[in-house]
């Protein structure tokens, strides 16, 4: 805004001046009428001067024709020549002539050189006494205008200086004038507009006169108090949130630098609590968004209520609230006051005439005023809410040491996804399915790792769900298919067409009908049959979309692909699951295996569990078998299916194809370790 | 002594007595002075007569005549009257003219001094004649007045040249006979009454048109100018001009040389009439140019020495009238033989003035025509012998 401002404030002043416009239009006219108005007075006066020689003219010649009437008639003609030549006196006249009553001249005054513009007046000379009166002759006078002219001409200079003169005065006088009365009040105004532009707020013109300028700069005045207002109110909206009327997230920034310009002393700590209501969506979708926006209303007056004087609350958006307080004692000062806060929030609230119990997680980060990344803290107690959000909902996550380490880890894992895929980082590592009792290798889990260059191999529950964050879930899925097709041509190659792949299929591969076809045609592409994979999913999948996931199913299963439910047990372990969608195996989670034989119960659920699948027809495998002495309890319980360390780590295709290889001979267990790859006992992998 | 005065003074009355019984010699009659002061200039042909008849006449009649001249100078004319009024020993008599009113303050003077007065040619005009009355009312030291008639001398010379343009059927193509007026001034009581004369021919000849009065200040140059533009405006207004009429002399002769350079033969194509008597004038009568030259009254300078001598001697002349008028006379060819010598040689003393004193018992009545003149006059030697 400013810098545009002054773009703007900077055109007007290149531009030429109001009252330079001003001047410049009006001094023209000024000079052209002073000029046209002086030349006409002179005109109308040179008319007069001439019509004035005229008449003075005139009169001579009658007073000569009466003085000369006399000695004309008496014919003293050197008399009447001395008296006509008296009127040479007169500058103007250049000739006269007598003549008598026969028309001869009998008395003439040499002409003068008579320059431009002559005339010439005639009178009879009327002679009488007492017993006559005659015409004894007439009088003839030229005269010049000459004089006039050059009179005229010399006014006229005059004028013209004068009328430069007058105009040149006026220009300074409109000069000044329009300084006074235009320029100054402009400039205050301008001066006012130039204030406001610079911090944003109202200054009014001082100028108290009653002109149009003082009008207008009444008005001005008026308009730069609405603007100032509208200013105003447009500042708060920018950093407050409309809803609740609290501090925005950009307020947030702006508090931070606060924080960090005036901390009371270098090493208060300032504690920062990042609240996240807990279902915040349910409460949404249950009582529709009016009571929603309710809802966040009562919370943010509930944390209002809560806190101090000096605290700080904002919602940075959705129901999301921060809460600082610039000076706390200690840490646990800090946990007590965010567990205060957490007291607060979770009062009983009444939407709709329900009783709604609202539930926060919070994310508290403690940082000393003095530190460097006090503008971090957002980010930090954002960590501590993650770990809140995802281990504990409801609680209160305190930032330490760990949860940075985590928080780096995840995030250098998020920043190296793309260069995981392009550079060929993820592997397919395959675990294997035997028939309990003879070991029989029946089938491999395709599980995934990622050999990290720096990081080295890193299990799949770690970066899972950063890959399904990031939106590379359903790339890694084809990358995983693709290989495992590849894995059976291989293991077809080898001699082993029986052996089929087990593909774990993340829930947004169940919403998504394109799986199918990418399925088909990979399968198509690479000469495989879709009989040969089994497609494992999990109770949470089906669960978030049951129609679409029914669908997906069926349509795989109609390929000839087989449908395991993964971990099952942990979950809803809905029995109506395993009835209503297309399943051909059921996956008992190895929690339920661990402790077997030992755990009674653990042996009556497998149990339960086995004669369940059983009925349903459903083929039954136990995950994580460690022990011999579980295989056998699963034979026992009549599991044909097991999988687990005990038999095979997850590994390479190249080592289980060499395994295949080497393995004519009855399966012994010592040989689990020779084959199992270093860095293989990370993680047990998803279905390990 | 006081015999011998006594004795002088029955003397006197005794000469007085016998004047007064018959024409006396002038070595019988007692002397008298007389001081005249003249207007005019050295040399002016006409107030240098006036003043060589008076002395002829004085030398005539036993009065001696003294003349101041003033010189056209009227503050002078004052001064030398005014001189004459204080001097110690007065004069018997003081004859002034009266030209412009100036000798007025001479007339009161004299008549403190009781000095008589008598005017000569121009008199009392105008207010001051209203003011002061006529002669020996107020003042009683004014004896009186001799003046011209001149404008029956103006009528004569119009009727002559009227005359001469009828014979000689000089009519314009009007039918009119156009003449020319050139008069001295127009304030003189002398131009005055020779124009009025001039008007009153012409108002009487119906046939007659004055085309222009002109006024030439009484100068030859001045008239002759005048002649002259008159002459090149009525040939251009296609009028025969058939006779100039000029109040004096001198302007006659103007008019006769500008006639002349005009190509016109004076006397013969045109006529040309005159006032003075002037020896030039005779000369042009002689010649044919001018018609006739009325005048004489330069004689007014003798008949004003007959009237004194005869108030002295005690007919006065006021008995009659104390204005006394004298007829003017033309020369003409015809009578110019007659009295030209006397003119010509300014032979006054030829005049036998005596003559014209008024016979006793008719005090006032005086014959000064040109046939009395004529008849006065003896012959060139006759007139000297007696003299000194």
């Amino acid at each position: 805004m400013s810098a545009s401002g002054q773009g703007t404030a900077a055109a007007p002043a290149a531009s030429r001046s109001v009252i330079r416009s001003m001047i410049a239009a009006t001094l023209p006219v000024l000079l052209l009428v002073q000029l046209l108005a002086s030349a006409g007075l002179e005109l109308s006066s040179f008319w007069s001067q001439m019509k004035q020689l005229d008449g003075r003219v005139a009169r001579i010649a009658e007073s000569r024709a009466q003085l000369i009437a006399e000695p004309l008639w008496k014919m003293r003609y050197t008399q009447v020549a001395s008296v006509l030549a008296e009127i040479l006196q007169d500058e103007s006249i250049a000739a006269a002539t007598v003549y008598d009553d026969t028309g001869a001249a009998v008395a003439s005054v040499p002409a003068r050189s008579a320059g431009h513009g002559t005339a010439e007046v005639e009178r009879p000379i009327h002679y009488s006494n007492g017993n006559m009166a005659v015409q004894a002759g007439r009088i003839a006078i030229g005269y010049s205008y000459g004089t006039l002219y050059a009179e005229a001409g010399k006014v006229l200079e005059r004028l013209l200086v004068v009328g430069l003169l007058a105009t040149l005065a006026t220009l300074i006088a409109m000069r000044m004038s329009a300084n006074i009365f235009i320029g100054k009040p402009l400039s205050i105004m301008m001066s006012a507009i130039q204030r406001s532009k610079q911090d944003g707020r109202a200054y009014e013109a001082d100028i108290r006169s009653s002109n149009e300028f003082g009008q207008l700069a009444q008005a001005f005045n008026g308009l730069q108090l609405t603007t100032s207002n509208a200013l105003e109110r447009l500042q708060y909206l920018a950093w407050h949130d409309p809803l609740t009327g609290l501090a925005n997230r950009r307020s947030l920034t702006e508090q931070l630098l606060l924080l960090s310009g005036k901390a009371h002393a270098p090493d208060s700590l300032v504690a920062f609590c990042f609240i996240d209501l807990d279902d915040f969506k349910g409460i949404n979708d249950t009582f529709g968004h009016e009571a929603g926006d309710k809802f966040l209303i009562h919370i943010s007056e509930r944390l209002r209520g809560a806190v101090d004087a000096g605290d700080w609350v904002a919602r940075l958006g959705g129901d999301e609230f921060v809460v600082i307080r610039p000076e706390v004692a200690s840490e646990a000062a800090a946990q007590a006051f965010a567990q205060h806060l957490l007291q607060a929030i979770s009062a009983p609230v009444r939407l709709r005439d329900k009783q709604v119990v609202p539930r926060a997680s919070i994310g508290l980060a403690v940082r000393r005023a003095d530190d460097p990344e006090l503008s971090h803290l957002p980010a930090l107690a954002d960590i501590a809410l993650y770990h809140a959000k995802s281990k504990a909902p409801g609680t209160i996550a305190v930032l330490n040491d760990a949860l940075q380490h985590d928080y780096r880890r995840r995030r250098e894992l998020e920043l190296a996804i793309p260069a995981g895929f392009a550079e060929g980082q993820f592997e397919v590592w395959y675990q294997s399915q035997v028939r309990l009792g003879g070991n029989e290798l029946v089938s491999l889990e395709a599980l995934i790792r990622w050999r990290h260059p720096d990081l080295g191999v890193i299990g799949p529950a770690e970066f899972l769900p950063l890959i399904e964050s990031s939106g590379n879930g359903s790339r890694l899925t084809r990358y995983v298919l693709t290989d495992a097709c590849r894995a059976l041509q291989r293991l077809a190659a080898a001699g082993h067409p029986q052996i089929r792949i087990a593909i774990n299929l993340p829930p947004s591969e169940l919403a998504d009908q394109s799986f199918a076809d990418e399925m088909q045609e990979t399968c198509a592409r690479l000469g495989v049959a879709p009989s040969s994979l089994e497609l494992e999913i999990t109770e949470g999948s089906l669960i978030n979309n049951i129609a679409s996931a029914a669908e997906t199913l069926c349509r795989l299963r109609r390929m000839g692909a087989t449908i395991a439910l993964d971990d099952f047990g942990t979950g809803y372990s809905s029995l109506a699951h395993l009835r209503r969608f297309p399943l051909d195996k059921v996956k008992i989670d190895k929690a339920f295996i661990r402790d077997i034989p030992g755990s009674a119960e653990d042996k009556a659920i497998v149990g339960v569990i086995a004669s369940l699948a059983g009925t349903l027809e459903l083929t039954l495998v136990a995950e994580g078998i460690e022990r011999a002495e579980q295989a056998e309890a699963m034979i026992e319980m009549g599991v044909v299916f097991g999988q687990g360390y005990f038999y095979q780590r997850p590994q390479p295709l190249d080592d289980v194809l060499a395994w295949l290889a080497d393995e004519q001979a009855p399966w012994i267990a010592e040989g689990e370790a020779s084959i199992v790859p270093t860095g293989a006992s990370l993680v047990s992998g998803m279905a390990g | 002594m006081a015999g011998f005065l006594r004795a002088l003074v029955v003397a006197g009355i005794a000469c007085g007595v016998l004047a007064a019984c018959g024409p006396a010699s002038a070595g019988s009659l007692q002397s008298r002075s007389v001081v005249f002061v003249s207007p005019g200039k050295t040399g002016e042909v006409f107030w240098d007569m006036v003043a060589e008849t008076m002395q002829a006449a004085g030398r005539k009649l036993n009065m001696d005549v003294e003349v101041l001249r003033a010189e056209r100078n009227y503050r002078t004319m004052q001064e030398l009257g005014l001189g004459v009024v204080a001097r110690a020993r007065k004069p018997d008599y003081l004859i002034l003219s009266n030209e412009e009113s100036a000798a007025v303050p001479i007339l009161e003077a004299a008549q403190s001094a009781g000095i008589k007065t008598l005017f000569l040619s121009n008199s009392l005009i105008g207010d001051d004649a209203v003011r002061l009355g006529a002669p020996r009312e107020r003042l009683k030291h004014w004896l009186g007045d001799i003046t011209t008639d001149l404008q029956t001398a103006g009528a004569r010379m119009a009727d002559a040249l009227i005359g001469a343009a009828r014979a000689g059927k000089w009519q314009s193509a009007d039918g009119k006979i156009h003449i020319l007026g050139i008069g001295g001034d127009e304030i003189t009581p002398a131009s005055i009454a020779r124009n009025t004369g001039l008007d009153r021919a012409v108002k009487a000849a119906p046939d007659v048109v004055v085309d222009r009065m002109l006024f030439a200040n009484w100068t030859q140059s001045e008239a002759e100018q005048a002649t002259a533009n008159y002459l090149s405006w009525a040939a251009r207004k296609n009028i025969r001009p058939a006779g100039i009429w000029a109040g004096n002399d001198p302007m006659a002769l103007g008019a006769i040389k500008a006639a002349t350079a005009a190509g016109l033969t004076p006397g013969k194509d045109i006529q040309v009439v005159g006032l003075n008597w002037s020896e030039d004038a005779l000369r042009e009568i002689e010649a044919g140019h001018l018609l006739l030259t009325d005048g004489g009254h330069f004689l007014l300078g003798g008949w004003s020495i007959v009237l004194l001598r005869d108030y002295a001697d005690g007919c006065d002349f006021a008995d009659a009238s104390p204005h006394v008028r004298v007829k003017t006379s033309a020369i003409t060819r015809d009578n110019l033989a007659s009295v030209g010598g006397l003119i010509k040689a300014h032979a006054f003393d030829r005049i036998a003035f005596e003559r014209f004193r008024a016979k006793p018992g008719h005090c006032g009545q005086y014959d000064f025509s040109i046939e009395a003149l004529v008849a006065s006059l003896s012959s060139a030697n006759a007139a000297r012998a007696p003299g000194k």
